[in-house]
């Protein structure tokens, strides 16, 4: 499953521009699944058909987008400007790679990300307080004509990073979402015949706003949906104390987090399999964050939603770790869950 | 432009759109080139004129509803406590007039004159200490006067002067005239059908538009707005949203919302064959009605394509009209044209 994994996220796919990791996924599948289709909006809907006579509908989902940049202003000198393309945290981005796809030659144009210091005191405080109105992307341009042979207004970016695999983890880029991605379509491959029809939804947009999931949800009705996605992690020095969400302690079954409460249904279901099956789990309740659970819950007349999370250590950062047995026992719990 | 000073001096608070779409109501049908019109039980307005290809249908939208203020409390000495509809920027409410209540009877946001002033001079005024004095002497009065509930608006007199409009509301009046020019104007029948819908409360959370999808199979929503230029000098150059003059403004991302590649790119390509001035707009802050209609019913994409103006939110906005009438322009070619909805076939 690592290749798997590592061709994911090494797709760049921000928010809105989602048709190129789709297109891996839907390759990955091939020959795995009944039927697929794209919606108005661009999520990706596949699909394995039950064998009972009514089958019952599963809806497994793992948005397809990552986080990412979007050029704002290019000035005289070539320098870029930048907004983020969800929860970006400037202090995050200070001496990173950002990658664009140039507009002339489709190869990758790289951007180093730095901050304005004309003074000890900017600097200092800029580099303490950094905004997106003080931080630029220099691609080396020496002037404005120059960047624009690459790069234009209103084009998007994501990280560039390293993939790791070391000491049982996995680090990379985009393991948010592109993790759960991997989770399902392993899942779709693994099921030989199912009595009940699985749906997996490569959801849009969900960094800026949970966009994706609610419009696949009014359209599947499913009668369960499951949105599988990263979460934060306590176990670092001085980790978050009101929380306990540990690397390789398993899938982790959500109860709460601040945009949804799993229906009790979901987390009993998810348990009840994890423990039957003796697969190691834990039970997440998230004082922040949201997932696509949010946008199932609130179409049509509710669907009876949650979230299975990859406990996963600096999320939004372009490193993400997260633990190969916690992916693998997702798969397996996942795939119990939807034979049932 | 030929409504645009009526659609900006008439009162509609979110919630309180009645005077606008009635108002917009009469001039659709005095142009009697629309096939079908709908009003929902939210107060959305929705005007069809079906296109020679009747295959698909393209929604134009524009909100009908502006920031203003609403009465929470009557103090004893008469003069009213309120709450802001909508985004307001207090800092710009002192001094000013407003229209109160369903008489729209004269009220005065009060301030502390300037010769007892020390240190509140520079200071952000707040909710608490914000009234509108409407003359009354004491509580008894006000209250036969006006009650919990009601709406203030911002009183202001539209004018025009060499290139530019100043007036309330352009966000989104300027949005609701630009979709009526080109009905008006509109000889020859649309590419594909058209939807013009004037919608409510988007300044509260936009709260309207979802429900146009459940009247209408829209393929793509168009949102007109006007939006927020911030080219102030003293702001840094590089993180201006708009430049006045510069030509109707395109989004490509907004608050809970990318915008479509597909028909982001389309209007570029409109605006580059027709060789209008266009720009990008430089911020991402702020959302508009498609960022609900992408999540609504089964989700339709969208694309915004705005008309800059300074000082949005305020009881003073003030626009181009060199940038109103390039937006008509634009619009009206995207509307008689396949391109923009063709482009979501690839």
């Amino acid at each position: 499953m690592k290749e798997l994994i590592k061709r994911l996220v090494e797709v760049s796919a921000p928010s809105g521009n989602e048709n190129k990791v789709q297109k891996v996924i839907l390759e990955e599948l091939d020959g795995h699944i009944d039927g697929y289709r794209f919606d108005a909006i661009g999520n990706l809907i596949v699909w394995k058909n039950g064998t009972s006579e009514n089958p019952k509908k599963y809806l497994l989902d793992g948005h397809a987008d990552e986080i990412g940049l979007v050029i704002t202003n290019i000035d005289d000198k070539g320098f870029l400007r930048v907004d983020p393309v969800g929860g970006v945290n400037p202090l995050m981005l200070l001496g990173t790679i950002i990658q664009f796809v140039s507009r002339t030659t489709g190869e990758t144009v790289r951007g180093i990300c730095s901050f304005e210091s004309e003074t000890f005191a900017d600097a200092a405080n800029n580099q303490k307080n950094p905004t997106f109105d003080n931080l630029f992307v220099d691609i080396g341009a020496t002037s404005r004509a120059d960047a624009l042979k690459d790069v234009r207004v209103g084009q998007f970016g994501t990280y560039e990073a390293l993939y790791i695999e070391q000491n049982g983890k996995i680090i990379s880029k985009a393991m948010d979402d592109r993790i759960a991605c991997a989770i399902v379509i392993q899942v779709l491959k693994e099921i030989d015949t199912c009595e009940n029809t699985v749906y997996g939804v490569f959801a849009v947009q969900e960094e800026v706003g949970i966009v994706g999931a609610s419009v696949a949800g009014y359209d599947i009705m499913p009668d369960m949906a499951i949105a599988i996605d990263v979460t934060a992690h306590s176990d670092t020095p001085k980790g978050f104390k009101r929380m306990d969400l540990c690397l390789g302690k398993g899938p982790a079954i959500k109860i709460k987090d601040k945009a949804s409460i799993s229906d009790r249904c979901v987390v009993d279901h998810l348990t009840k399999t994890a423990v039957e099956n003796d697969i190691p789990h834990q039970f997440e309740v998230l004082i922040f964050g949201g997932t696509n659970a949010h946008g199932y819950q609130m179409t049509r007349s509710g669907i009876p939603s949650g979230t299975l999370s990859v406990v996963t250590r600096y999320v939004h950062s372009p490193h993400e770790m997260i633990d190969y047995n916690d992916v693998l026992n997702s798969v397996k719990l996942l795939k119990k869950a939807v034979e049932n | 432009m030929k409504y645009l000073k009526e659609l900006s001096e008439i009162y509609g608070a979110s919630g309180n759109e009645t005077e606008v779409r009635k108002f917009i109501k009469a001039k659709v049908l005095e142009s009697k080139k629309i096939d079908y019109i709908k009003e929902d039980h939210l107060g959305n307005l929705m005007c069809l004129k079906k296109g020679k290809n009747q295959n698909k249908t393209l929604l134009l939208m524009a909100h009908m509803d502006e920031v203003g203020l609403m009465v929470s409390d009557i103090d004893e000495d008469g003069r009213l406590c309120v709450q802001a509809v909508g985004g307001v920027d207090k800092r710009v409410l002192l001094g000013k007039r407003v229209a109160v209540g369903k008489e729209n009877i004269e009220g005065v946001i009060p301030f502390k004159a300037i010769h007892l002033q020390n240190s509140e001079a520079t200071a952000v005024p707040s909710w608490d200490n914000i009234r509108v004095d409407i003359g009354s002497a004491d509580r008894k009065e006000s209250e036969t006067k006006v009650q919990i509930g009601d709406y203030c608006h911002f009183k202001t007199v539209f004018e025009e002067y060499e290139n530019r409009v100043i007036g309330k509301a352009f966000d989104d009046r300027a949005g609701c005239s630009v979709m009526l020019d080109i009905l008006e104007a509109m000889d020859d029948l649309p590419y594909y059908n058209l939807v013009f819908a004037f919608v409510v409360q988007e300044e509260n959370g936009l709260r309207g538009s979802g429900a146009v999808l459940k009247h209408f199979n829209a393929d793509a929503a168009l949102v007109l707005e006007g939006t927020t230029a911030g080219d102030n000098p003293e702001l840094k150059r590089e993180r201006w949203s708009t430049h006045l003059d510069n030509g109707p403004a395109i989004s490509y991302l907004q608050s809970g919302y990318v915008i479509d590649r597909r028909l982001f790119t389309a209007i570029i390509d409109t605006a580059e064959r027709l060789e209008l001035p266009h720009q990008l707009k430089g911020r991402t802050v702020g959302s508009t009605d498609t960022t609900r209609t992408a999540k609504s019913f089964y989700g339709i994409p969208g694309a915004v394509i705005n008309v800059p103006s300074r000082y949005i939110h305020s009881p003073v906005c003030v626009m181009s009209k060199e940038d109103y009438k390039n937006t008509v322009k634009l619009v009206k070619d995207i509307v008689m044209n396949e391109i923009f909805l063709k482009s979501l076939e690839v």
